[in-house]
């Protein structure tokens, strides 16, 4: 709590500058010159939080002594994704012009990557650009998925290889769904997997919205 | 909890210099009986923990039958036995270094070059091979380690000067490069604290002239000003009282202020200020003649060295350590970017353990992925 305290007195910093504007942070130039403050001429005293965005949280989500327990929904790193697209079969080198390969190269900032040189770590939030560019990795990935989980390692049980679709009904299966989400495949699952095959314009299309849908679903909240 | 949500109401309303606010409040603050709710109906799930563990620990998700080794386990017990199983394995796979490897990175916002990667991958090694946090402080050999991926391979840290981890790491050095040395101080005092200055708040009120009474707990004439000798003046409160930051900071900063743009050591104060013609800093700007050097009131130090021994002692150093693997493992944002705060009672156990174990990374980690809270959902 002294911590909080403490944190809230760094606000009170910013409250007793009395400015209109939270985006007007940076200490006033001394008339003397004696205490000069920017970034053109000092160091950068950005070093307050957005208060609004504080009570924001505070209000959507819960206090700290909640949400600490809970587990966030963050999306998934950058590089774990490269590590999941490659698991799953699908060439992330590829540098075929919008092929899931070149969307996941190409798509470092979109989706958040750090900037290390700048001192910025990873954005692991979700936002419109990443979210987005992710479910295009994921479309154009999903005939790679499709064709690769029967003959992944990392799919097989006892030497059988999972399968997304069944061959001759087209329905969606469990242990195929199971292996590309990391995660034991629930009748929802399968409803919302059978049901977008059957309302596409054709199968195969239905399949790779299925099949994307589902991967966005899984890693744009861990 | 209430009291957080008194404070940021009294913040909102003063940020906006009296323009409204009706006090109200009241109400349900999410604290109490509420989260309590929330929390009781959580049930474990060890699938999901796998899931998010493996995603964290690997790098990628569980195979289908590590999948079915927890999903099919007959009853909960067997479940968690499973998991736990497989905690270990992963910890204990070449993949787990690297995942540490960038969890350091991001943890120190430096990396992917040779020269800024070496921290990282000092903090990685002494998280797979069980060390302690407190040699990130303290180590005096070997604290520029390199990592290929797989394997660490031992080296010295070429840039001079006293060995104190990471504290005196070149890359940091180097990255963290500023005026006066204060961004390595923030650096510092944000990574391994878990905090933003000002951190030394609570003193009694004084009244140095200001809007407002000065509250650090140093003397406010123990940082240099225009009184005293100091080039800048940081006892300024024309503003905001500089003080209630610098106090701390300019009890720091010199030590760091002898390495260079490049990060390496000299033996004299080699950043500049932000005065016409940016000249090196002195002494004296940072501390009128006389004035010790220290990590908080009350905790000198005389060098860097000791500066990491002091840090290593500090328990709120502990605890953010425990708060960023915790963090880390719930999906949550950068505790001080983003204020994800973790109070101290969330975390109890695991930091009791921490301190208890020596501060041992790997089996602190082990802690966090198998609590109650990362196994809940």
């Amino acid at each position: 709590m002294k911590r909080t305290i403490i944190i809230m007195a760094s606000f009170g910093l910013v409250a007793g500058a009395c400015t209109d504007s939270i985006e007007d942070t940076q200490t006033p130039i001394d008339p003397n010159g004696q205490t000069g403050g920017s970034e053109e001429n000092t160091f950068n005293h950005e070093n307050q939080y957005d208060v609004w965005e504080m009570i924001r949280r505070l209000t959507e989500e819960g206090p700290p002594e909640l949400t600490s327990h809970l587990h966030s929904c963050s999306k998934v790193r950058y590089a774990n994704l490269g590590n999941v697209l490659a698991s799953l079969g699908v060439n992330i080198t590829d540098t075929t012009p919008v092929s899931a390969g070149d969307l996941y190269q190409s798509g470092f900032n979109a989706l958040g990557g750090p900037n290390y040189a700048n001192r910025i770590r990873e954005n692991i939030s979700i936002n419109t650009s990443g979210a987005s560019r992710m479910y295009d990795i994921f479309a154009a990935a999903a005939d790679q998925v499709i064709t690769a989980v029967p003959t992944l390692t990392r799919c097989q049980v006892a030497g059988v290889g999972a399968q997304l679709f069944d061959a001759t009904t087209n329905a969606c299966r469990a242990d195929g769904i199971t292996c590309i989400t990391g995660y034991p495949a629930q009748a929802a699952h399968l409803d919302f997997c059978n049901l977008a095959v059957s309302s596409a314009t054709d199968v195969a299309t239905g399949k790779r919205l299925a099949v994307a849908a589902i991967l966005a679903a899984a890693y744009t909240c861990e | 909890m209430k009291r957080i949500s008194i404070l940021l109401l009294v913040v909102a309303t003063t940020f906006a210099c009296g323009g409204g606010g009706d006090g109200g409040g009241g109400g349900d603050d999410g604290s109490g009986s509420g989260s309590d709710d929330i929390l009781s109906k959580r049930e474990f799930d060890y699938s999901a923990a796998l899931r998010i563990a493996a995603l964290r620990l690997t790098g990628d998700i569980p195979t289908m039958q590590e999948i079915n080794s927890v999903a099919q386990a007959p009853d909960l017990a067997a479940q968690k036995a499973a998991y736990e199983t497989l905690l270990t394995d992963y910890m204990n796979r070449p993949t787990f270094a690297r995942q540490m490897f960038l969890f350091w990175r991001d943890t120190f916002k430096m990396g992917e070059t040779a020269e800024f990667d070496t921290a990282a991958a000092l903090a990685a090694q002494l998280t797979v091979t069980n060390g302690a946090y407190t040699n990130l402080f303290t180590q005096a050999s070997g604290n520029c380690p390199t990592f290929d991926g797989t394997n660490f391979t031992a080296a010295e840290c070429t840039n001079g000067g006293p060995k104190a981890g990471v504290l005196t790491n070149p890359g940091a050095m180097k990255l963290f490069f500023s005026n006066f040395a204060f961004r390595r101080v923030k650096w510092v005092q944000e990574t391994f604290n878990c905090l933003k200055f000002p951190v030394e708040l609570g003193g009694a009120p004084v009244d140095v002239g200001g809007a407002s009474p000065y509250t650090g707990v140093w003397p406010f004439q123990s940082i240099a000003g225009a009184s005293n000798g100091g080039r800048v003046n940081f006892q300024d409160v024309s503003s905001v009282i500089c003080a209630h930051c610098h106090q701390t900071i300019n009890h720091i900063a010199p030590l760091f202020a002898t390495y260079d743009m490049n990060g390496q050591f000299q033996n004299q104060i080699s950043v500049p200020t932000p005065l016409d013609g940016a000249p090196l800093a002195q002494a004296t700007d940072y501390l009128p003649t006389g004035e010790a050097l220290g990590w908080r009131y009350g905790v000198p130090v005389t060098d860097l060295p000791s500066l990491g021994a002091a840090i290593a002692a500090d328990p709120k150093v502990a605890e953010c350590g425990v708060a960023r693997i915790w963090n880390w493992a719930l999906g949550k944002k950068d505790i001080v970017d983003a204020l994800e705060q973790v109070p101290t009672e969330t975390i109890q156990s695991q930091l009791d353990a921490f301190i208890a174990s020596g501060y041992k990374l790997k089996d602190m980690i082990r802690a966090v992925y198998t609590s109650d809270d990362f196994t809940k959902f």
